[in-house]
């Protein structure tokens, strides 16, 4: 096993603090919608939270973007311009998670610091980031005060579009961030991942020679 | 002690009776600055009891206190200014025939017009002048509310009970008498509001439709906004799409109000006069009276879009309270409605009640009921785009939809490590030969695997 630095410090803040307040956005969003289901934290106290966390991931988004557009590791969100390349390696992968990894086999992503993604996760992860995240930011900026942004609202469509676009990825990122937290534990151990994101090494095989050109 | 009291209470009564003779100089001065002619009708008039009857058998009342007079607001108004229509060598000789009150006081409307032109104006674009041309006998002219012969002024604050606006709003004017503007304006006089303060004595309009009476209630509570600010997130929302006594009147019923509005004018959707259209696709598109379910209300629209307006008809929902009398129920603030729970709870009594206004030709609303769950339908997502209450007017597709994904999402891991589970045995074989290969290099070709991690040969 090869130790390879490949979560930058910067990086590894930005993500617990997402995943931490990704997880309380959830829980305050579930309280907020459901109030008749459940209710552990009052209304008020729900919708204040969940705004100043909101705020506060917002800003994090920054620090993540900021990071990447000043460093060169950005070539890890690149995406494989060829779409052989990329399909192939996206089949390979899938067969990997859906067959291989019963047999066994190795994963065939070698990561490195500047291809830290495989290449489902190199398409995934520009969704998310790109898209996903910046709509969910976006339209929860908006229903933090209808009001002063009345006319944008209105534009989209009204609250009840903005809020809709809001809970469908709202519930995207609820199945997301399950699958996400199994397909960690896919490492060459159940924690090796989680150990990583910690400490920024990731534990790699030892890769033939021509993989780490990779 | 007693020695005492004799001169005070002389000095008291010589005070009075000084006040008293100053307010009859002053009424005496007054009646000194009336005309002659002025002064003859009321030798004539100043009579109690004196009745003129009317075609209508009504009895026309033609009695005129010259005290009363001379205190007026039209003291200094002759007689004659206003019944210019009377001719002296003929007026109690001859009679005229009038058909009833009704009829004199609509006759008489002109009068006033020539001098209060401003208030006139006003009066013509109110719900009262709109019921009038609509034909009716019973909206409010002028000489309804105000007395000619003794009207006093407006900052005069007189007993509640003297308010004109109680003789037709009776129950409406009982609940103010008993709420927290009422209270206090029995208690402290001018500081709280009567029915114009809030409606406006002229141009008054129908009270659920527009923002008048929300201007109202703001222009007197300027803090208002400031203040729940402090409290209530999204206030600027609430303040637009909630009525004041939806919270302040903490008894009342309440209901949500689709407004018809044409979005491009800016302006709620009025009915033209002449051409009801309205209650006619309504009344189709509601055939068995159940309320308008969301497909019918899509049609409703789209029907009122082809009519060419300026811009697109949407519906902009407010919650309000349901009648005109609740809305008058106003409590102290410490017993408004603060629990965010009222309304942000799915089945929320607010969200059983749901109506369409548009306006009508004479400015009141026109109401057709509306099914309550077009608020939680996704197809009515377009129809009322413009009103959201989180939690309470869901959308039920999508609580379906999380539940879908969360299991689904749930269901990946357990599948997963089932068939890992299953595949157990193979791997262990496939481990094994991949590490007899390792041992033996010649059959590494035929293997062609590199060790499996650790963790997938669990």
């Amino acid at each position: 096993m090869e130790k390879l630095y490949i979560h930058p410090l910067p990086v590894r803040l930005w993500h617990w603090t997402n995943a931490f307040g990704f997880l309380l956005l959830i829980a305050t969003g579930l309280q907020i919608r459901y109030l008749d289901l459940f209710q552990l934290i009052p209304f008020r106290t729900a919708v204040v939270v969940h705004n100043w966390i909101g705020f506060i991931l917002i800003a994090n988004f920054f620090v993540w973007l900021g990071y990447y557009l000043s460093s060169d590791k950005i070539k890890v969100y690149h995406p494989e311009l060829s779409p052989k390349k990329y399909f192939q390696a996206s089949f390979r992968q899938m067969q990997f998670y859906g067959y291989g990894i019963f047999r066994g086999e190795p994963n065939p992503h070698h990561p490195n610091a500047y291809k830290k993604f495989n290449a489902l996760q190199s398409m995934l992860y520009q969704i998310i980031m790109m898209l996903l995240v910046p709509i969910m930011f976006f339209t929860g900026l908006l229903m933090w005060d209808v009001g002063r942004f009345s006319s944008i609202v209105e534009a989209l469509g009204g609250v009840r579009v903005v809020d809709t676009v809001h809970v469908l990825l709202f519930i995207v990122f609820c199945g997301f961030m399950i699958v996400h937290v199994y397909l960690a534990s896919l490492g060459h151990t159940a924690s090796a991942h989680f150990k990583a994101m910690i400490t920024g090494y990731e534990e790699v095989e030892d890769e033939p020679k021509h993989d780490a050109t990779h | 002690m007693k020695r005492s009291r004799a001169p005070t209470s002389l000095i008291l009564a010589g005070l009075l009776a000084f006040v008293l003779s100053l307010a009859g100089l002053s009424a005496h001065a007054a009646e000194g600055e009336m005309s002659k002619e002025s002064k003859a009708c009321l030798s004539c008039h100043d009579k109690d009891g004196i009745t003129k009857t009317l075609e209508s058998g009504e009895a026309l009342s033609l009695a005129i206190s010259t005290k009363a007079y001379t205190e007026s607001m039209h003291k200094k108004t002759d007689c004659e200014d206003c019944h210019s229509n009377l001719d002296s060598k003929t007026h109690g000789k001859v009679k005229t025939a009038i058909k009833s009150k009704r009829e004199f006081a609509l006759g008489m409307r002109e009068s006033c017009r020539d001098c209060h032109k401003k208030k006139a104006v006003e009066y013509d674009d109110s719900v009262h002048a709109a019921l009038i041309k609509a034909g009716s006998k019973k909206a409010p002219l002028c000489t309804d509310c105000h007395n000619p012969h003794t009207v006093r002024s407006a900052k005069i604050v007189g007993p509640i009970a003297d308010t004109p606006c109680a003789k037709c709003h009776e129950a409406i004017f009982k609940a103010y008498s008993k709420d927290v503007h009422g209270l206090e304006r029995v208690a402290k006089g001018i500081s709280a509001p009567l029915c114009a303060g809030c409606h406006q004595a002229h141009a008054v309009k129908a009270a659920s439709m527009g923002e008048g009476v929300k201007d109202a209630c703001l222009a007197c509570h300027k803090e208002a906004l400031n203040q729940h600010k402090d409290w209530l997130p999204n206030t600027a929302l609430h303040f637009e799409a909630i009525s004041c006594p939806v919270c302040h009147a903490p008894d009342a019923q309440r209901r949500v109000n689709l407004r018809l509005y044409d979005s491009t004018a800016k302006r709620q959707v009025a009915e033209k006069t002449g051409v009801p259209k309205f209650e006619k696709r309504t009344d189709t598109a509601d055939a068995k009276d159940m309320g308008l379910d969301e497909r019918a209300l899509w049609s409703l629209l789209k029907e009122f879009n082809q009519d060419g307006g300026d811009g697109k008809m949407l519906l902009r929902g407010r919650l309000e309270v349901r009648s005109g009398v609740e809305a008058h129920q106003l409590s102290e603030k410490s017993k408004a409605i603060k629990d965010c729970d009222t309304c942000h709870k799915q089945g929320a009594a607010a969200f059983q009640s749901v109506s369409l206004t548009i306006a009508g030709p004479d400015g009141r609303p026109l109401r057709h009921g509306v099914q309550n769950d077009v608020l939680n339908s996704l197809t009515s997502m377009d129809s009322v785009r413009g009103f959201y209450a989180i939690g309470s007017t869901r959308i039920k597709l999508l609580d379906y939809l999380l539940l879908l994904v969360v299991f689904g999402a749930a269901s990946v891991p357990l599948a997963h490590m089932t068939v890992k589970r299953l595949f157990k045995g193979v791997r262990q074989k496939l481990e094994a030969e991949r590490l007899a290969a390792a041992q033996d290099p010649g059959k590494q070709a035929s293997t062609g695997r590199r060790q499996g991690t650790d963790n997938a040969s669990k």
